[in-house]
């Protein structure tokens, strides 16, 4: 009993909590960062494999394609592991890591990680604007070409607005699986949820009074990352069956 | 080019769908200001027709002029902007704009129209088909046959001179088929209005027609006025069309 208490007193110990802040910070930032870069990668990637169907365009269309197979049927981990050895490092300022309050061989290694996240979830995303895109009738094309919209007006104008506004459900389910996504980052590197959880547990000593580890260590800061995660991305699923709900019309059909 | 007041002319126009030949050679002139109704049984090509005239099908090969402008894929955009519009039988409005959005859209991404002479424009065209009062709503709350004219009234914001009805009433309700032809017919009194009209309404063809094309099997069959089409069809296939359709 007193080792689940000392495992308590570690996490009102306000430092403690203050570091688990900031790596919520992170995964927030992190899958925030990879969900829009992924919401502008895969666009053009979907815009690619559905358009690119003329002569020498297929190019594009096979390398999409290639691009979107290979990431989706490939597990996200790998891509951390092989972006850690291949992936160039990249050479932060120090005022910029210093902001992160990393050393800049660790921000060089978040970065591969989050590379690797981002050519992951972009493939993801390309997938879902594709369904949308897909999903928009032909006739709206044809519509817009009578009226006199080149190819790139009619996408603009009128396809995807109507596909971001019909995939934005999806979309939110991405950003709940991409906040998941950046604990693997937790293999390489220590910055977000994930990784100042372990960091934790392996310091836990220090704050608990015992000289080892306890098990009440593990089962007290992994259920309140436990919780964490869980509050965040219920909102956010709360908020996607909101959006799915089938709403009421503000105008009843009138049929005179 | 010269000075014939040909608003459209197909020249030996084919098209194919992979193996299956739709159009098998069609030429056709639509004169300015003439009200021209395409009939003919369903898979006829009559639709085909009609869409290879603004490019919305590019035809295997002939030649399709607008206002003495040779289409081509590239230039679609650019013809259709200036000289055509189109209804569509499932009417095609966009549903993420409200109906006076639907209406501005075009005249002020293409043709450069300040946001409030466009609506003024819109708000004309949206009274003379009897719905201003819903200027500010979604398409989607709309019947049909409100979306149908809402549609029309697209069309007509663009103030070209040629507009394509490509069977207009054939997704509506019964009951509002009528509210549509009641506006079509309206505009046909326009003497500088060019309309091509494909549609299966026989009362409509009689009234508005100037000129009615049978259409099957990719060619066409038979041409002629209103009177010698309902009183005295020379071909066939035209007799039994005519004989199924008009009971």
């Amino acid at each position: 009993m007193s080792e689940l208490m000392g495992s308590l007193k570690m996490i009102s110990n306000g430092s403690v909590l203050m570091y688990i802040l900031k790596g919520v910070g992170f995964t927030i930032g992190i899958a925030f960062f990879a969900v829009v870069l992924g919401i502008i990668i895969g666009t053009v990637l979907a815009l690619a494999r559905n358009y690119c169907t003329k002569g020498w365009l297929n190019i594009f269309r096979y390398i999409a394609t290639a691009y979107i197979e290979v990431f989706r049927n490939t597990p996200l981990m790998l891509w951390i592991f092989i972006g850690l050895v291949f992936f160039p490092s990249i050479e932060f300022s120090a005022e910029f890591t210093k902001f992160f309050e990393l050393s800049r061989t660790e921000m060089a290694v978040l970065f591969k990680a989050i590379v690797a996240l981002v050519l992951f979830t972009s493939s993801v995303i390309a997938e879902i604007v594709r369904g949308g895109l897909n999903s928009i009738p032909k006739g709206q094309f044809e519509a817009a070409y009578s009226q006199g919209f080149n190819f790139f007006q009619t996408l603009i104008l009128i396809v995807l607005p109507q596909t971001f506004k019909n995939i934005v459900p999806t979309l939110l389910s991405q950003v709940i699986t991409t906040i998941k996504d950046t604990s693997y980052i937790a293999n390489i590197a220590i910055a977000e949820l994930m990784g100042k959880t372990f960091q934790l547990i392996q310091i836990a000593p220090r704050y608990t009074g015992f000289t080892t580890q306890n098990v009440s260590d593990v089962f007290v800061l992994c259920g309140l990352a436990c919780v964490i995660y869980f509050a965040i991305n219920f909102t956010l699923s709360c908020v996607v069956r909101h959006m799915q709900k089938p709403k009421k019309r503000t105008a009843p059909a009138a049929a005179n | 080019m010269g000075k014939d007041s040909k608003m459209i002319r197909l020249e030996d126009v084919h098209k194919s769908f992979g193996d299956l030949e739709v159009l098998k050679g069609i030429n056709l002139h639509v004169k300015e200001g003439e009200k021209l109704v395409i009939i003919g049984p369903s898979g006829s090509g009559k639709s085909t027709l009609i869409r290879c005239m603004n490019y919305l099908e590019e035809p295997t090969s002939g030649k399709v002029y607008v206002h003495n402008h040779l289409m081509s894929r590239k230039r679609r955009a650019f013809i259709n902007k200036i000289h055509s519009s189109m209804v569509f039988q499932q009417f095609n409005l966009y549903p993420h704009l409200t109906v006076l959005e639907n209406l501005t859209l075009a005249p002020m991404k293409l043709k450069k129209i300040s946001k409030a002479e466009a609506e003024q424009t819109a708000m004309t065209y949206l009274k003379r088909v009897g719905l201003e009062e819903k200027a500010n709503v979604y398409p989607t709350t709309l019947s049909g046959g409100q979306q149908q004219r809402i549609a029309i009234a697209r069309a007509l914001t663009m103030q070209n001179r040629v507009i394509f009805f490509d069977e207009p009433t054939s997704a509506l309700d019964p009951e509002m088929v009528q509210e549509v032809l009641d506006v079509m017919i309206e505009l046909s009194h326009e003497k500088n209005f060019t309309m091509v009209v494909v549609t299966h309404e026989m009362g409509f063809a009689r009234e508005v027609a100037d000129r009615i094309v049978f259409v099957d099997g990719g060619r066409i069959l038979e041409e002629g006025t209103p009177e010698h089409f309902f009183t005295n069809p020379e071909n066939e296939r035209t007799k039994a069309f005519l004989s199924k359709i008009i009971r």
